[in-house]
């Protein structure tokens, strides 16, 4: 099966600094993958070039077809990108913000069709923010402006989501509100990428891709005891990976 | 002696210049807009007051019926309208006054403005001595009177009047005319420049600077020149200048500090300009003796 | 009543526009001959031309000239994500500054030497010389991918044309109080094809502005967000700038530097409303020209008959209201954080 997206050769720099350097990398379709690293690992970086948004050498296949080939809109189409917050947008309303997730299906400069509307209730109806939709972003918490971004992302309908640190802020009621969607999304079809420096979380994921250096270590099936012995290594063996009440936790290690 | 030579011949040849004009019926202004004579001007606004002044000096003055707000002399147009200033104008006042004839400096803004509104604008602006008797000579052909050659004539007797004035052993000193805090010196090339050189003074600042140009203290000090002329708002600064102390013409108090009228009169290239004159050559007469004295001059800063 | 305005921001366009017309009319009475001129308008020739070429004109002008400004400082602010941009940020205002002084130089060295130049005059000048510097902005940051190097780009050409000008005036200083006038801006010399040529130069750039405002949302949640929903960032970018040079080098030529209402029209109406980019153009110029014609009216009564420059005046209208917004218990006033 065509993987969803796949990567070969691909070296990227933020400056001066070389941060990926000859990286392969697969992704699944419909399954949900999860990159964990240590701080500086080129996390971001490589999730950025998967989504085709920073300049790299190599290339990028997305459903089989090299980045440069697909057009704008399609491709937005197609791949929908979550980043860690940049610009604010505070004066925009949360109804505003999810409904700029369905730019890509719109015709420039046409009114919103009744199926935008629906994908954007659903949307906010999932991260349980339908009822604020008249407020400002400016006048939410950060982990209720999280929600409504991860709405945003999720209104595209995408047949892939790339996520950067999408739990930043989240309290864990709705850290397992998330844990939910994506699943969800994953029965649906939906591939899903994410980044995440919560281990245990990552761990959920049916394929857990271990980074460090810029380099990948390791990629696999995030149940095997291959791919927690190379999360014990890459972190210095700082934490222990231990299966409670059937799920694979991690622990921090005192020396 | 070459100047006034220079000078009369380019009077000569204005005379001429003026007498085809005015038989012509049309005026070429300073911008060079062909400016039609007919009607002879009865309400008149001015813009500069060097044109207020000429017109005054002209016999005039009765048909001014607006100025801007700098022209204060003759004391009588200082109870005319105002009309807002040279580079900002109220059109609208101006239009109120239905004036036909408006006098404007080349630089003023608004003129298309104002021609558009059906208003006659012609823009003169003396800036040495050539110009400012070439303007008056306009202006005599624009109001229709036979005057303007008399008026320049008793000029030229007043010039020479205040070029006698200066001291024998004033003449051939080195000045040094400093106009504002920069500090911006009066070259030869500027109209002050003219009337030092007229007076037989010579300019520590040479014209190929420009009119105005923004000297180095430095110069000063190291040029030590024999008389400093300067309005007196500045006069005191100059003491605390770095290495202005060592000026001998500091020193022997050989200051020369004019008042904001005395200021006007020089600053202006216009009627006035022999009184202008007239200024210089008193001042300089306690510091360089002979002829009599007068009370029109200060001796200088403390 | 904030409440309710907040949630309908057409309801602040039909206000502006009202005050417009209101503000339009209360211009055609104040001046240096005051009400007399509107009493006989139909008998006195003079007082006609008052009225209908010299105060009708001008306070139009002021309101073109505003509704450019604002619609400048609106494109800006979205463009760059901060709240602190204004219309003259890519060196527009050096540039037209720049073209004045060297045409006030020419023209004053030998005004009939160059027919041209008296035609073009220094509106001419100050728009070409706003558009050139920001042309000039673009190539040094070679083109718009980086905020920050156009940012940068903005400031240094900014610095070396304002040294040039200082150049300029050293070289000739009795210019200096002609540049003067020129940086405090004036609306006293608009006349009616003044005010068409603005009115047009609005309408354009409103439409462009208008067309390309979707991304500017989608800016504002960030670049890379932009580009993951497929918006062609870097082309509008570069039609957004020229939109900017447009509308600010079209506001100056005709009415020199007005400070401040391209900064704080924007300001003002999200202090009010809540609204999109799309309509935050068009309620940004709204605003702006409002401001600008009280301001000019303000200018013409306030010491009648003689007139305050205008840029103080917006100051002081704009941001004391400004001032008065950020002392009330409001917690939403400021636009974006960058």
């Amino acid at each position: 099966m065509t993987p969803a997206l796949n990567a070969q050769g691909i070296g990227a720099r933020l400056g001066r600094t070389q941060v990926l350097q000859g990286l392969d990398l697969q992704i699944e379709a419909g399954r949900w993958t999860s990159i964990v690293g240590p701080n500086g690992a080129g996390k971001s970086t490589l999730l950025k070039v998967l989504a085709g948004l920073l300049a790299h050498s190599g290339v990028v296949h997305l459903q089989g077809q090299p980045m440069a080939a697909w057009p704008a809109r399609q491709r937005a189409q197609q791949l929908a990108w979550l980043g860690q917050s940049e610009g604010a947008g505070d004066d925009l309303t949360v109804w505003d913000v999810a409904l700029l997730g369905r730019l890509p299906h719109q015709a420039w400069l046409s009114k919103p069709s009744a199926q935008d509307y629906a994908e954007v209730e659903r949307a906010l109806r999932q991260t349980q923010a339908w009822d604020w939709r008249e407020r400002t972003l400016g006048e939410l918490s950060g982990g209720e402006r999280q929600r409504v971004l991860l709405a945003r992302a999720l209104s595209v309908k995408a047949a892939v989501l790339l996520m950067d640190e999408p739990l930043v802020n989240l309290d864990p009621p709705h850290q397992a509100d998330w844990l939910q969607i994506v699943r969800k999304l994953v029965a649906e079809g939906t591939t899903v990428v994410s980044v995440l420096h919560e281990i245990t979380m990552a761990l959920h994921a049916d394929t857990v891709v271990v980074m460090a250096g810029g380099r990948i270590c390791h990629q696999g099936p995030s149940a095997s005891p291959a791919c927690h012995r190379a999360l014990e290594q890459v972190f210095d063996k700082r934490i222990a990976i231990h299966a409670v009440s059937g799920q694979w936790v991690s622990l921090a290690c005192t020396p | 002696m070459k100047t006034l030579v220079r000078w009369l011949a380019l009077l000569a040849l204005l005379w001429t210049v003026g007498a085809q004009a005015a038989a012509s019926a049309t005026v070429v202004d300073d911008r060079g807009t062909v400016v039609s004579l007919m009607p002879v001007p009865q309400r008149i606004v001015s813009l500069l007051p060097s044109l207020t002044e000429s017109v005054c000096a002209l016999g005039q003055c009765a048909k001014l019926v607006g100025v801007d707000r700098y022209s204060n002399y003759p004391p009588s147009v200082r109870g005319l309208t105002p009309v807002g200033g040279g580079l900002d104008p109220s059109i609208e006042a101006i239009v109120a006054l239905k004036p036909d004839l408006v006098l404007v400096a080349t630089s003023s803004p608004g003129i298309e403005r104002m021609r558009a509104l059906g208003l006659r604008v012609v823009a003169l602006e003396p800036k040495d001595y050539p110009s400012a008797v070439r303007v008056l000579l306009t202006l005599g052909d624009i109001l229709g009177v036979g005057t303007a050659k008399a008026v320049v004539q008793s000029m030229e007797l007043d010039m020479r009047a205040a070029v006698a004035q200066v001291p024998a052993t004033a003449r051939g000193k080195r000045v040094y005319f400093e106009v504002s805090p920069g500090p911006y010196a009066a070259s030869a090339s500027s109209f002050l420049g003219q009337t030092l050189e007229r007076l037989g003074l010579q300019n520590i600042v040479a014209g190929t600077l420009g009119p105005f140009p923004k000297v180095n203290p430095e110069l000063v000090v190291r040029a030590q020149p024999d008389v400093i002329l300067i309005g007196d708002s500045n006069a005191d600064a100059m003491q605390s200048r770095p290495g202005w102390d060592r000026l001998t013409a500091l020193q022997a108090r050989r200051v020369c500090a004019f008042n904001k009228e005395e200021s006007d009169i020089l600053v202006r290239p216009g009627p006035r300009m022999a009184q202008g004159a007239m200024l210089v050559a008193r001042c300089l007469q306690p510091f360089y003796g002979a002829a009599p004295a007068s009370t029109t001059s200060k001796a200088g800063a403390p | 009543m904030n409440q309710w305005l907040r949630q309908r921001p057409l309801a602040l366009a039909a206000g502006l526009v009202l005050l417009s017309f209101f503000l339009m009319a209360l211009g055609a009475c104040v001046g240096s001959t005051g009400l007399q001129s509107v009493r006989e308008v139909w008998s006195d020739a003079v007082s006609q031309q008052i009225v209908w070429d010299i105060r009708l004109p001008r306070s139009a002008g002021a309101w073109a000239c505003g509704a450019l400004l604002g619609l400048a400082g609106a494109v800006a602010q979205g463009l760059f994500r901060n709240p602190l941009a204004d219309p003259y940020l890519l060196g527009s205002a050096a540039g037209a500054s720049l073209g004045v002084c060297v045409a006030l130089a020419l023209l004053g060295a030998s005004p009939v030497a160059a027919p041209w130049l008296l035609q073009l005059g220094t509106t001419g000048a100050a728009f070409v010389g706003a558009t050139a510097a920001v042309l000039l902005t673009l190539t040094l940051a070679r083109g718009v991918q980086q905020t920050l190097r156009l940012l940068l780009a903005g400031v240094v050409v900014g610095v070396v044309l304002g040294a040039a000008s200082s150049l300029v005036l050293l070289a000739q200083p009795q210019l200096m109080q002609a540049m003067q006038g020129f940086m405090l801006g004036t609306t006293a010399l608009v006349d009616w094809s003044a005010c068409v040529l603005m009115l047009g130069g609005w309408s354009f750039c409103m439409v462009v502005a208008w067309t390309l405002s979707p991304v500017l949302d989608g800016l504002s949640l960030g670049e890379n967000t932009a580009l993951s929903l497929g918006l062609p960032v870097a082309p509008i970018r570069i039609a957004l700038v020229l939109v900017l040079a447009l509308a600010t080098g079209t506001a100056v030529a005709h009415t020199g530097l007005i400070a401040f209402v391209g900064l704080a029209a924007p300001h003002l109406v999200r202090a009010l409303v809540r609204a999109g980019h799309a309509r935050l153009v068009l309620l940004s110029s709204l605003m702006g020209g409002a401001l600008l014609m009280g301001a000019d009216l303000l200018a013409r009564s306030l010491l009648a008959p003689q007139e305050l420059p205008v840029g103080v005046l917006t100051a002081v209208l704009g941001g004391g209201y400004l001032l008065w917004l950020m002392h009330r218990q409001n917690p939403v006033v400021v636009g974006a954080k960058p």
